[in-house]
């Protein structure tokens, strides 16, 4: 939880010679990152329980024999704190020439996930590319498991949990976990099986929190010989009345992907399967485009929308002249927001005097 | 007699403390393999998420998962056995299915191959038997003793035996006469410190809990012992159970504590019967319970098993595994004394510790701080094994001096032979070689040669070994047992073990070296447990001691 400024009184520590002030609770990590002092992560996903797995994010208190993991740290009272001696930037070089070491390859299609490309950045920022600590690689892709939204690309992963984590802590499904140990961890499901078979939900948030790219979005990823810049526009997820927020991720005028905005006030970075997989609708051949009104002839026509509402106005009278006006049922759809819900009910309550109403609704 | 039912296996363990290890066992124990239906019903019957669980299992390497390995024998090739048998046993045992297991902890009568959860020892494949685990040799010096004083005397294992020796002793004064804070005085003032790797003050450690304000508390009993060539806890655990017991409520008394756990090794079944028989004893006699000593004091213990899993033994790890959780060490601050078991304030003490925080209690803390040489308290017991004449526990005064061990005690090395290194706190601490050995067995002398005594397990190569290979050997360990949490030991211990083995890393001697002394420098400074920060002392004193030997390994 990051302070505002009024809780900013309580204590005063030393970071990199200023003295700055922190709430009682706060990390190191934390009070870095409010007063914009950069410290590189790999494990960390703010709104998970910090895991200390990196060690990306060691750094130097005063009176201490090792660097500390700022992220599992909490400041105190008087903390001398330094975030970037050349000792602690040897540790990162090296740190992330060992994960370098362990990958097929580290550039990746930012198509692949939100947070894709964060093991790239530092790579090339620390400029640990010279191929040292050459040996085996870990994690094994699985081809087989053909589901058509979750690539599941273990070559690439470090190890960093966020996966694990984030679906536990998160999406509270605990669909996939961390087996063996050492060298040899690898993330799975249950008896090593297929996600389908599992407690996974598709929500796509493991993918979204991967720093490597080795969880990544296949829907996404058909896109990825598409030329042109991908282009973010932020909206609101239409599906239900949560309102999550999300980026569409667009080439041109071609909708290739969607991601969970971090900052989204309902969402804060989740998503369900709907919202981040289910929008090929958007650009589907069939998709209707007019209100369709069948013909004498028994087929649909294309019609404008006062042509195409007489005609439901009608049918629904005349079942209720020949039925009574029971005989008319509405259900509103999970995807409309309560105005709109709330304008169906009144529709069938005090327009057609009846109380069948429902919603679709069943979650 | 029937086997019992999958919800009967459940219903015996559902409402225990810490019941996933015992109920993984059960199953285990009952149809030789843990099946996908018997991880369902435990999934179910504890409510575990089932990919969770499935994850949980694959970290501890005991617990098999193929039905057509139901009692395949483990064979150990740790640093001693490798050159005792081992790998010849293995060898001879693979139409059974045998695979090799790190050191099981019997380095002073090689070789133990477990079977069927029982424990049996030979250097040969047909000369296995089962026997009891070896008691210390006869005190070789003229220095008493302190927790392997009455080790030897008959009976010891057994409740009327131990108190005819001065067994609860101590317990009786305590709860008679004394304060938990004059227990804690005692303990803090005469300078016991922990006897498990870390060489925490353990009064200091029993204070915290002490004044820790949330209940209830644990006292946890570190018997995990998986150290590469430590013993010293399976001799204690099999010859003085007691004396655990009785230390475990010691402290417990000191500290408020109303329930207890011992962890216990899965490769110590023999320590295991007699364990579930001590708590029994003291159980039935009032020393354990619900009144103790007909006070209102109550302490309940528990015995666990691990199931293969050297990280296990640190104490963040120790407490995940008893509650179920993945095995991974837990971030430090905040520490067991205040967030221990179930984020409670927990005591967690070595085996030996405990034995030894008896008899200072029962002999005082003059006693106690004497025992120790040029001005150190207490003393150690010194796992000693390897290319030695007689190899065993030796309980040494604190300081005695490395050689006075090896050469007057131990009987030095085999005819014609020479000591070329020993390693220190088990592998943990590295190697010690040349005129390094001049060195006095104390943790401010070791570490003044860059290694640390630790849980005191010493193992000896002679000049017939080639150290590179040894090195290998412990590298390995450290990969095989690393649980994978952090980046620097998960990755640094592999990539050390692969050059080492000459299976990858540069040609050139000058790159080589600077790349395993990068791996080492980064591993020391920053892993996230004492595994991590330990294994790189292993290529460190490689090249300290053996620059000559590195070289030729590379060139070739
Ligand atoms: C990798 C690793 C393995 C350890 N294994 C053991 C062990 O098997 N037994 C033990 O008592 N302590 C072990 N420890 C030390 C424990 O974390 C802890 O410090 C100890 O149990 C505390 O007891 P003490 O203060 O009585 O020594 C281990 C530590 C590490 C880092
Ligand atoms: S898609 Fe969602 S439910 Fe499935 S594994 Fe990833 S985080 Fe868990
Ligand atoms: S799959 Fe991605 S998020 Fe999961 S552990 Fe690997 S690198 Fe981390
Ligand atoms: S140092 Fe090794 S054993 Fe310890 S937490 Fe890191 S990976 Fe695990
Ligand atoms: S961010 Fe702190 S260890 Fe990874």
């Amino acid at each position: 939880m990051i302070a505002t400024e009024k809780d900013l009184k309580t204590h005063t520590m030393m970071l990199d010679g200023e003295a700055v002030s922190f709430t009682e609770g706060e990390t190191i990590y934390e009070v870095a990152q409010r007063v914009k002092t950069d410290i590189p992560t790999l494990c960390y996903d703010q709104r998970l329980e910090a895991f200390g797995g990196c060690r990306l994010c060691v750094v130097e208190v005063e009176g201490q024999r090792l660097p500390v993991a700022s992220c599992t740290t909490k400041a105190t009272p008087g903390m001398v704190v330094r975030t970037s001696t050349a000792t602690l930037e040897k540790h990162r070089k090296t740190l992330l020439e060992m994960v370098a070491s362990e990958n097929r390859e580290i550039d990746v299609d930012p198509l692949r996930g939100y947070a894709a490309q964060e093991l790239a950045t530092l790579v090339d920022r620390y400029d640990a590319r010279g191929g040292r600590f050459r040996g085996k690689r870990s994690g094994a892709t699985r081809e087989d498991d053909d589901n058509p939204f979750i690539l599941r690309d273990y070559d690439l992963c470090i190890s960093c949990y966020r996966c694990v984590r984030v679906c536990a802590e998160q999406e509270g499904d605990h669909a996939i976990s961390v087996m063996n140990r050492g060298f040899e961890t690898q993330i799975t499901v249950e008896f090593e099986g297929l996600l389908k078979d599992s407690a996974c939900t598709f929500c796509g948030q493991c993918v979204q929190t991967c720093p490597t790219g080795a969880l990544a979005d296949k829907k996404a990823l058909r896109f990825a010989e598409l030329p042109g810049a991908i282009e973010k526009t932020r909206t609101i997820c239409a599906y239900c009345g949560v309102g999550c927020s999300v980026d569409v991720l667009t080439k041109g005028d071609t909708m290739v992907g969607i991601q969970p905005a971090m900052d989204g006030p309902a969402n804060h970075g989740a998503l369900c399967v709907k919202g981040q997989f289910a929008y090929d609708f958007v650009q589907h051949p069939d998709r209707l485009k007019t209100p369709l009104v069948r013909g004498d002839d028994g087929k649909l026509h294309e019609a404008d929308w006062d042509t195409a509402l007489d005609r439901a106005a009608e049918g629904l009278r005349r079942v209720v002249d020949q039925h009574g006006r029971h005989a008319v049922y509405a259900v509103a759809s999970g995807r409309a927001p309560s105005e709109a819900a709330y304008a169906v009910q009144k529709l069938m309550r005090a327009g057609w005097g009846t109380n069948h109403i429902d919603n679709c609704s069943r979650a | 007699m029937t086997s019992p039912t999958d919800q009967e296996l459940i219903e015996r363990w559902r409402h225990e403390p810490a019941p996933l290890l015992p109920l993984l066992h059960a199953f285990h124990d009952r149809d030789g393999y843990l099946s996908d239906e018997a991880l369902r019903a435990v999934a179910r019957g504890l409510k575990i998420p089932l990919a969770e669980l499935f994850g949980d299992v694959t970290f501890y390497h005991h617990f098999e998962r193929d039905p057509s390995r139901t009692n395949a024998p483990r064979v150990c090739t740790g640093p001693v056995c490798r050159y005792q048998g081992g790998p010849e046993i293995l060898a001879a045992l693979e139409k059974d299915g045998a695979t090799p297991m790190p050191c099981a902890g019997r380095c002073d009568d090689p070789v133990p191959v477990l079977r069927g959860g029982h424990a049996l020892a030979g250097t040969a494949a047909d000369s296995l038997r089962a026997h009891l685990s070896p008691l210390p040799p006869p005190n070789p010096g003229s220095h008493e003793e302190c927790v392997f004083s009455a080790i030897r005397e008959p009976g010891r294992a057994r409740l009327d035996g131990y108190r005819r020796t001065g067994g609860y002793e101590a317990l009786t004064k305590a709860v008679t006469e004394l304060q938990p804070a004059d227990l804690i005085h005692l303990v803090t003032e005469n300078g016991l410190a922990g006897r498990g790797g870390a060489g925490f003050p353990t009064g200091t450690k029993w204070q915290a809990v002490a004044d820790a304000a949330a209940h209830p508390k644990t006292v946890v009993c570190n018997a995990d012992e998986g150290e590469p060539g430590c013993f010293k806890d399976r001799a204690i655990l099999c010859h003085d159970p007691h004396a655990v017991l009785e230390g475990m409520t010691l402290a417990a008394y000191a500290t408020g504590a109303t329930r207890g756990f011992v962890y216990l090794r899965y490769e110590y079944p023999e320590a295991f019967r007699v364990l579930q028989h001590a708590i029994h004893e003291a159980e039935q006699a009032g020393l354990l319970g619900g009144s103790i000593l007909g006070t209102d004091f109550a302490f309940h213990v528990h015995l666990r098993r691990g199931a293969g899993a050297y990280i296990c033994g640190e104490e963040g790890s120790l407490l995940n595994s008893l509650e179920g959780k993945h095995p991974f060490p837990r971030n430090r601050p905040p520490f067991p004394v205040t967030h221990g078991y179930e984020n409670l304030p927990t005591v967690v003490n070595n085996v030996e510790t405990l034995a030894a925080a008896v008899q200072l209690i029962r002999r005082g803390g003059k006693w106690y701080r004497n025992l120790g040489m040029n001005g150190h308290a207490g003393t150690k017991v010194i796992s000693l094994s390897g290319d030695i004449r007689r190899p065993g526990n030796y309980e040494v005064p604190i300081g005695l001096p490395l050689k006075t061990l090896l050469y007057e005690w131990a009987g030095g090395p085999f005819e014609g032979r020479e000591i070329q290194a020993v390693t220190m706190a088990g592998l943990s601490g590295g190697f010690l070689a040349a005129d390094d050995l001049e060195v006095t067995l104390d943790e401010p002398g070791i570490r003044a040669k860059g290694s640390f005594l630790g849980a005191g397990g010493i193992m000896v190569f002679d000049s017939t070994r080639d150290m590179i290979a040894v090195a290998h050997e412990a590298m390995s360990f450290f990969a095989h047992e690393s649980c994978g949490k952090c980046f620097p030991c998960r990755i640094g211990t592999q990539r050390l073990t692969e050059r080492l083995a000459g299976e990858a890393g540069p040609t050139e001697l000058s790159a080589w070296i600077d790349e395993v002394s990068d791996l080492g420098e980064t591993m020391k400074a920053v892993s996230a447990c004492g595994l991590g920060l330990a294994a790189p002392l292993i290529t460190e004193s490689l090249l300290k001691y053996f620059p000559e030997r590195v070289a030729q390994h590379v060139q070739a």
